[in-house]
């Protein structure tokens, strides 16, 4: 049966279990969270926004709708690929602390210069090398590796997510906008229909002064999320 | 074709040489940051970076005219600073808030009333481990930030989109003043 108290639960242990070791994937997350929810904001503000008439809604609600697709789009593969790289380098020990080291030569798995690759032996700092499944894991390993592993993950989330929101999109969003605006401009001259087929009323299309000021009053054109 | 791709890959990641960091200011420093910093320090970091980079993008976007670049440049500014200030205010606030509501049984006092008792752990998941702390520390940070983005739904049409409007304004006014000189 149907239980809010049980979903609330359920949804708390959910949280729990996977951010709490991991919060570089909670950041990347709830950034992708964050453009979902102040993309749909803005194209509500749009919609039920009585002083854009319905042929401007026409015109707008698909242009918010691919705004926030690049948006969400380029904040989640930047910033996610930009993590995995952190978190790949960390986790095969190619990045790694001194104490790691030690650990991993106690072992056997470092290549040590002039020592020769034994074929079919994975090595730390190898593609396949995966730190996490040694058997001296949690006994020795877990504590120097887990608070690097997290830092390094949440610096190059920062990194990735610095990219993707501050150079990225703002750079792919004014070469949208400016395609937008010629589009607008080249629809202005052309010569009205009448028996278009298409219902928009080409006479009442908006003017391109109305367009400009359009663009820049509304308040979602920015480039922050929230 | 992706296969032999892949492994072109795996052979360059295999070849490159490995990294050791040994300064332990630095080791300190990256586990410090794993284990502190959250959305808050996300977005004031966002915030500081978009200031630096945004107007100047906007101002080199030579596909529009300099008056409208000009009022790009003051709208971005102002956006920047109203929803830094909001985002990272809110996001700090919810954690904070987030924290009072999911203690474990050992940092509630032992003679707290029963409804305080609750009050203070409706937020604590059931599957907690009472030991590990960061565990802890992380789930509430995730929490507060899931739960503050909801809230700034509708910050951002009560704060965020007024204060952005007025900045714009005042940055707006500094300009022309500073043109009619």
């Amino acid at each position: 049966m149907f239980s809010p108290s049980k979903m609330w639960n359920g949804f708390k242990s959910y949280i729990y279990k996977n951010y709490g070791e991991n919060p570089g994937s909670m950041l990347v997350h709830t950034g992708v969270l964050g453009w979902i929810l102040s993309s749909m904001a803005q194209v509500y503000a749009v919609v039920f926004n009585n002083k854009i008439s319905k042929e401007q809604k026409v015109f707008l609600i698909p242009q918010e709708i691919a705004d926030a697709a690049v948006n969400i789009l380029s904040f989640y593969t930047l910033t996610s690929g930009v993590k995995y790289i952190g978190s790949k380098l960390t986790k095969t020990a190619k990045l790694r602390t001194s104490d790691i080291t030690d650990l991993l030569k106690k072992g056997g798995h470092i290549l040590e210069k002039g020592q020769k690759r034994v074929e079919n032996k994975v090595y730390a700092g190898d593609w396949n090398f995966d730190i996490t499944k040694l058997d001296n894991y949690n006994s020795e390993i877990a504590d120097k590796f887990k608070p690097f592993r997290n830092g390094a993950e949440v610096i190059t989330g920062l990194i990735g997510s610095v990219i993707s929101s501050n150079l990225v999109t703002p750079i792919a969003r004014n070469k949208y906008a400016a395609i937008k605006q010629k589009q607008a401009l080249s629809n202005m001259n052309k010569p009205s229909e009448k028996d278009n087929v298409n219902n928009v009323n080409y006479d009442s299309r908006m003017s391109m002064e109305r367009y400009q000021n359009l663009a820049a009053s509304k308040y979602s054109s920015g480039s922050l999320k929230i | 074709m992706t296969a032999v791709n892949l492994n072109i890959v795996k052979n360059m990641y295999n070849r490159l040489p490995s990294m050791q960091v040994s300064k332990d200011k630095v080791i300190d420093k990256v586990a410090y940051i794993g284990k502190k910093w959250s959305s808050p320090h996300q977005r004031a970091i966002l915030g500081v970076t978009a200031l630096v980079m945004q107007p100047y993008i906007d101002w080199k976007n030579k596909s529009v005219d300099e008056k409208t670049r000009k009022v790009a440049v003051a709208r971005t500014v102002a956006k920047i600073i109203a929803g830094t200030l909001t985002g990272v205010a809110l996001r700090a606030g919810f954690i904070k808030g987030i924290a009072a509501m999911s203690k474990t049984a050992a940092e509630i006092p032992a003679n707290a009333k029963p409804f305080t008792k609750k009050l203070k752990q409706c937020l604590t998941p059931k599957n907690l481990d009472p030991s590990n702390k960061d565990a802890l520390a992380q789930y509430r940070n995730a929490m507060g930030t899931i739960l503050s983005l909801g809230a700034m739904i509708f910050t951002n049409f009560l704060i965020d989109a007024p204060l952005t409007k007025f900045l714009t304004n005042q940055f707006i006014k500094i300009q022309e003043k500073g043109e009619n000189k």
